[in-house]
């Protein structure tokens, strides 16, 4: 964007279309007005003074945990029970017109191999293969009639994260950290963790800034080991030499600077690298399991390998929130082997979903009990969702096809009502039916949340003043009434 | 359509403060996007619920099942109106209630006889056709100004004069060393070797600035710097994007096509005109038909495409949006759906331009003589056949084989399917019918499974084929090299590509219509229809379009086809070429004019380069804007002449170093040019000057992508496409142009340094500064590898020597010898660190970085 095109302008530009609070991140993701505090931690109780990250009005919460199942997952074995499955099972489905289905034939009707059942004190119905998720549903606010915009993988996800379609736009944690920044000094402020089978069907582009600059792109932090590509020097740099480098670095870039008194895009650099430094030390600390109690890991269910790797992104994604993260993104479900590794369920729901509940259950109610008891939860929005829902009628006798008609979703924390259900699908579960929610009405709504108003938020790309939502969206009353 | 036509004046914008018998109501801006948000759903092209159809006027007052809805000039009387005011049950529209504010609206509408505008009969209002950009650009008069050292240089004289207007002083000029490394960073985006830098420093002549340009505009190297800022534009790419980002083995043509074209200074109008239509120009040659390759530079989903036609479309609006940015700093793109907001672009004018390119379709062009493509053709298709002839044979051998292996299979398959196969087929249930379909087809039998019953003599007569096969198989000619381009053809006979088969037992839908892909003659091709889709809707037909063009900037009135002599493809996009390049069109030299120039100078006199509409920036400098366009028009739209004008200024050469305390105060930006703009060198740039100063450059030109190895959990991320993965070393050391550009997967190294989204024409590039950035430069394998590279350089061209060392990695990373006290810093750090981490450092540093 022509406006980023130097900093040094947008600097002196600064009224000219781009909010202070961006402004102020950007001067604080440089390091520009960044305290000279040593500690990793706490960033988030003691923010920058100037990063006055001011929202269109007061929030509900500062930070999103978005929970990603990748290939998406069957609404109707999971939190949309649908009776008429049983009644009709090995019927068609009729009078529906042409039933799309991404692969092959329509099967006949198929009634969930999983029972369900009331949970909490909403009673809410939700399948056995989430019971530790079920035990918080009076916490949460399961949405029955969202849908989504296209039956292939990778455009539902793309839409799920920027609106679109296509490739080129910018996601929600972009448009999050766009509009809200950072609240931490030496993290970046949106992050993506993926499943350590692999990145999700789509790739980067799933955490794409799109058009906007790049710091606005989602860093990728690996679920163990070094998080950050590169943050390490090469093995054989000992930390003094290190250190010794980036003295002398600093040293003849200050002196150069004299030449350009008052530059700030030089001087933002210098200070990237005392940033990139200070990363070096807190980013690995920020994922430090080990520091934490063998109490939470088990929470979490660490000590069971079918959990465990869940449950690493769902704890790192805790630390990253506390340490003032804005927006932590958790793909579970990578490329693997497509079928198998990710919620795409074409051959064998019950195999599949069930597997793959039993990997995300108890790491995600481990999450939620979690950032409860620390106070997380009032500030923290953790939305679930997948790319689309999957069909009523089965795929080669015991699979289901890609349903982009239907989907249920959830959100918790934020101050959002729990215990409540919002929308329904049709009665078998084909088309999102009562009050539908299209991805820009989420997203519209999520934004809101973090006290963003959606029609507001804008970023001037070629002309045009452009949207997560575009030209639609409209919140959920449900959701944002307090 | 001519601009200054006939138009219906617009109603001004409503303004919601105003009391309602004040308030301007109209269809377009007022009522249509509350029907389209609210309405339309149900009562539109796809469902009339109550048989009530609300898209036109007429079908509106028609009315539905239920009666009339709609009394034009009362609304009280209208039910439509009673409906959404909540004065009648069921409240409309059903997802929820409109605003007081659009009730309002829909009430004045009725009341004031609610008029009808369809987007095709509106047209622009004539205030807006008056904006800068649409006049023709006409040459203004050099000015001359009180300073003399101003007046020598057109480009100056023209700055100065806006500098004088606002109290601005020029900045003195830059020192030589400054020159020449901003000159070689600039023109072929490398530093300057030791050689080359000596060759300007000792070269006391007065022209030897204008020696050096045309040295570096001579260089095989300036065409890999500045066909890159092209190629951005052209949104090119080696992978399709999408889920399955497949490879396009043939796209690096097109890359080949345009560092060609800027080499050899192929004037800017004859270069659009065989981007846009190479394969209708007379004569076709080898580039121009490689040139079509920018329409097809686009994202494509590649899979499926058949089953889904909206993704014709949204490459055509790609196209569309890529030409409208790229070419003529437009929005086009943004009247798909309606008309544009801002700009005087019709919805009709959008799908005028989709007209002229609706009769193109994706081709591989054989880049051999056209008698050599056929018998390649000929003898492929009679090779086909004999194969296939056998296959049959085959195919009949096997079939018993197959009907016993056949039936165990299904045993794999959940009991409800084999319950469903047991069952005769007559007697099925409907769900056992769908079960039984899902499988049965879809079960394949392998030959090695067929091999283990198949009787001695057939297992011999099967070899016996398949040794048939073989040898008919050697016998086929050497692929053909093709360029991946455009040319017209039916897109509704579209051959399958990859993933294309429809889905066992499922038909793809095709109209039902004779035809075929390409027209070969007799007779004229002739282009599909091609509708106004309502609110860009493919399933709302509005009336067929004419091919034409933005009427905004249309002067005249040009031809919209200029048909070839063989009939073969319609002439539209030759038309909408000679459109572009023609003198009559205010935009195409004003735009290109300003990208060049926003490259020199690090901002252009438009700042946004892609749009020079009501939403842009307002050119700095207008008359310098427009003489520029008129006298690169009159060089013959040579792009090497204008480099040498830009940069025999004044205001190029002038020093970035001035901090006069008066200029900062009156124009921080600098907008008048009063000193040099630094700016951070692009990531290619970077990448490059490493591999430059380390040593290591490989220059070859040309060629396949290269695929320079990535660490394991990059490409972890997608599994989608190629990555050949290949050795660090020589191989890929190569200019980064030639690196591999993934769709999927941006080259890491690269993308931190804000290499531009590759899915969308992109002309200026962000800048931005992160730490990740100084994270890749301290810690990357890569950059690590150079800078040990570099230490041995230093070490073998002055063994033992720190001293001289010193001088000359300054020498060769920064084109100047270190001052004293930096000599003294590097002195003392090396007396504690290695030469690699000295030259590290210096790889490092803000000045390696920047163009000053």
């Amino acid at each position: 964007m022509k406006r980023f095109r130097s900093r040094r302008e947008f600097l002196f530009e600064s009224g000219g279309g781009i909010s202070g609070m961006a402004l102020a991140w950007l001067l604080n993701q440089d390091g520009l007005l960044a305290s000279d505090e040593d500690a990793c931690s706490n960033s988030s109780s003691t923010p920058n003074p100037f990063a006055s990250r001011k929202p269109h009005f007061p929030p509900r919460a500062k930070s999103v945990i978005s929970l990603f199942m990748s290939g998406g997952v069957s609404h109707v074995d999971t939190f949309d029970p649908k009776t008429a499955l049983a009644r009709y099972a090995g019927q068609p489905l009729t009078g529906r017109g042409d039933i799309i289905v991404r692969q092959g034939n329509p099967g006949p009707l198929m009634p969930s191999p999983f029972t369900f059942r009331k949970y909490g004190g909403s009673g809410i119905d939700v399948s056995e293969i989430f019971p530790h998720i079920a035990s918080h549903v009076d916490e949460l606010a399961v949405i029955r009639s969202m849908y989504s915009m296209s039956n292939d993988h990778v455009q539902a996800v793309y839409a799920l994260q920027s609106g679109v379609i296509r490739m080129g736009f910018p996601c929600l944690g972009s448009w999050v950290t766009y509009g809200l920044g950072s609240e931490s000094n030496n993290l970046p402020g949106f992050v993506v963790i993926y499943d350590a089978r692999g990145g999700p069907m789509g790739g980067p582009s799933d955490w794409s800034q799109g058009f906007m600059p790049a710091a606005y792109q989602g860093t990728v932090f690996k679920a163990s080991g070094t998080p950050i590509f590169d943050l390490k020097p090469p093995s054989g740099v000992t930390p003094g030499q290190e250190r010794a480098r980036l003295d002398y670095l600093g040293k003849l870039n200050q002196l150069d600077a004299r030449k350009y008194p008052g530059d700030t895009e030089l001087a933002a650099r210098i200070n990237s690298y005392e940033l990139a430094y200070r990363m070096q030390s807190c980013a690995p600390e920020a994922v430090d399991l080990e520091k934490e109690s063998a109490a939470t890991r088990k929470l979490y269910g660490f000590d069971d390998p079918v959990t465990e790797p869940f449950a690493r992104q769902c704890l790192m994604a805790r630390r990253l929130v506390e340490r003032g993260v804005r927006f932590v993104q958790l793909y579970h479900g990578g490329l693997g082997v497509q079928n198998i590794d990710t919620w795409d369920a074409h051959e064998n729901v019950r195999e599949n979903h069930g597997r793959h509940a039993k990997e995300v259950d108890l790491p995600i109610s481990g999450l939620l009990t979690d950032l409860k008891a620390r106070g997380l939860l009032d500030s923290t929005l953790v939305i679930w969702q997948g790319e689309f829902g999957r069909m009523p009628i089965s795929q080669r006798g015991l699979g289901r096809d890609h349903n982009p008609g239907a989907m249920s979703i959830w959100m918790a924390g934020a101050k959002i009502k729990g215990g409540q259900v919002i929308g329904s699908s049709d009665e078998f579960g084909y088309k999102a039916e009562e009050q539908p929610i299209s991805v820009h009405d989420f997203h519209a709504t999520i934004l809101h949340l973090l006290g963003m108003d959606h029609t507001r938020l804008t970023y001037r790309f070629n002309g045009r003043d452009m949207r997560l939502t575009d030209v639609y969206g409209e919140l959920i009353p449900q959701i944002v009434k307090t | 359509m001519p601009r200054r036509s006939v138009w219906l004046a617009l109603l001004a914008i409503a303004a919601s403060s105003v009391k309602a018998a004040d308030r301007q109501v109209s269809f377009s801006k007022d009522i249509e996007p509350i029907f389209q948000a609210s309405c339309w759903t149900c009562h539109g092209a796809t469902v009339q619920s109550s048989k009530l159809d609300l898209r036109t006027r007429q079908s509106a007052l028609k009315g539905g099942e239920h009666g009339i809805v709609l009394l034009p000039g009362k609304a009280e009387g209208s039910r439509l109106y009673r409906l959404v005011a909540g004065l009648e049950t069921p409240r409309m529209p059903m997802s929820g209630k409109l605003t007081p504010d659009q009730v309002e609206a829909i009430k004045l509408w009725i009341d004031r006889g609610a008029q009808w505008e369809s987007a095709a009969e509106r047209s622009p209002a004539s205030e807006a056709l008056n904006w800068w950009a649409f006049q023709k650009p006409v040459r203004p008069a050099v000015p001359v100004t009180s300073v003399e050292r101003m007046n020598r240089h057109p480009v100056d004289a023209f700055l100065m004069k806006a500098m004088q207007a606002q109290g601005v002083k020029p900045a003195p000029p830059a020192d030589r060393q400054t020159l020449l490394r901003r000159a070689y960073l600039d023109l072929i985006g490398l530093p300057p070797t030791l050689a080359q830098a000596a060759e300007f420093l000792d070269d006391k002549s007065p022209d030897a600035w204008d020696k050096l340009i045309d040295r570096l505009l001579a260089s095989p190297q300036y065409g890999e710097r500045w066909g890159r800022h092209w190629l951005d534009v052209a949104r090119y790419a080696d992978s399709n994007g999408f889920e399955h980002d497949f490879d396009r083995p043939n796209a690096w043509r097109y890359r080949d096509y345009v560092i060609r074209a800027f080499n050899r200074d192929k004037p800017y109008n004859q270069f659009l005109r065989e981007q846009i239509a190479g394969d209708e120009l007379e004569p076709v040659t080898k580039d121009s038909l490689i040139a079509t390759g920018f329409l097809r530079s686009y994202a494509k989903v590649g899979y499926r495409e058949k089953d889904n036609p909206e993704f014709r479309y949204e490459y055509l609006d790609d196209m569309i949006a890529t030409i409208g940015r790229g070419i003529l700093g437009l929005t086009v793109q943004c009247a798909r759906c309606h008309d544009h907001k801002f700009d005087p672009i019709p919805q009709t004018d959008y799908y005028r331009m989709q007209a002229s390119l609706f009769g193109s379709v994706e081709v591989d062009h054989p880049l051999t003589s056209p008698e050599e493509a056929r018998a390649y053709e000929t003898k492929t298709a009679e090779l086909d056949a004999r194969v296939n002839e056998i296959r049959q044979k085959i195919r009949t051998l096997e079939q018993p084989y197959r009907n016993t292996l056949l039936p165990p299979k299904y045993k794999k398959f959940p009991q409800n399917i084999q319950d469903a196969i047991a069952v005769p087929e007559a007697q099925r249930t409907p769900g056992q019918q769908l079960l039984a379909s899902q499988v049965i087809r879809t079960v394949s039998v392998s030959s090695a499974e067929m091999e283990r019953i198949m009787k001695p003599e057939d297992l011999a007569e099967r070899r016996r084929l398949e040794a048939q096969i073989a040898a008919i198989n050697k016998e086929r000619p050497q692929r053909i090299p093709v360029a991946m381009g455009m040319t017209d053809g039916d897109y509704r006979f579209t051959p399958d590509g990859p993933g294309d088969e429809p889905a066992p037992g499922k038909g793809v839908k095709r109209e039902a219509i004779e035809g075929s892909y390409l027209h070969t003659g007799p007779g004229r091709y002739q282009v599909p229809p091609s509708y106004l889709l309502i609110r860009g809707d493919l399933n709302s037909r509005g009336p067929e379009m004419k091919p034409g063009f933005v009427s905004a900037i249309t002067y005249g009135n040009p031809p919209v086809e200029l048909p070839p002599a063989s009939g073969h493809t319609s002439g539209r996009r030759r038309a909408m070429a000679e459109w572009l390049v023609s003198p009559e069109n205010p935009l195409t030299a004003r735009v290109i004019v300003n990208r060049i120039w926003h490259h020199h100078f690090g901002r252009g006199i438009v700042a946004t380069l892609d749009n020079f509409g009501k939403l842009g920036e307002l050119p700095t400098n207008p008359e310098l804007l427009d003489w520029l366009a008129v006298e690169f028009m009159d060089r013959g739209w040579s792009v090497k002449e204008l480099h040498r004008l830009l940069m025999t200024s004044e205001a190029y050469r002038m020093t970035s170093q001035f901090n006069d305390a008066s200029n900062m105060a009156k124009d921080p930006q600098d907008r008048l040019y009063w000193r040099f703009r630094i700016s951070r060198v692009e990531a290619e740039i970077l990448r490059d000057s490493i591999l430059a100063v380390s040593g290591a450059l490989n220059t070859e030109m040309f060629g396949k992508p290269v695929f320079p190895k990535l660490p394991p959990e990059i490409l972890a991320q997608t599994k989608e496409g190629i990555w050949l993965d290949h050795e660090d070393g020589p191989e890929v050391w190569r200019r980064s142009i030639y690196i591999y550009r993934k769709r999927g997967l941006p080259f890491p190294l690269l993308d931190v340094f804000d290499l531009p989204n590759q899915n969308i024409s992109c002309g200026a590039r962000d800048v931005s500064t992160v730490p990740t950035q100084a994270l890749a430069l301290m810690n990357d394998e890569f950059v690590v590898r150079q800078a040990r590279l570099f230490a041995s350089r230093l070490e073998e061209a002055a063994p033992g020597d720190p001293r001289k060392q010193v001088e000359l990695g300054y020498r060769l990373a920064l084109s100047r010898p270190p001052d004293a006290e930096e000599s003294k810093l590097a002195a003392e750090f090396l007396a504690g660190h290695k030469l690699a981490d000295f030259a590290h450092v210096l790889l490092n540093l803000n000045e390696f970085l920047y163009v000053r």
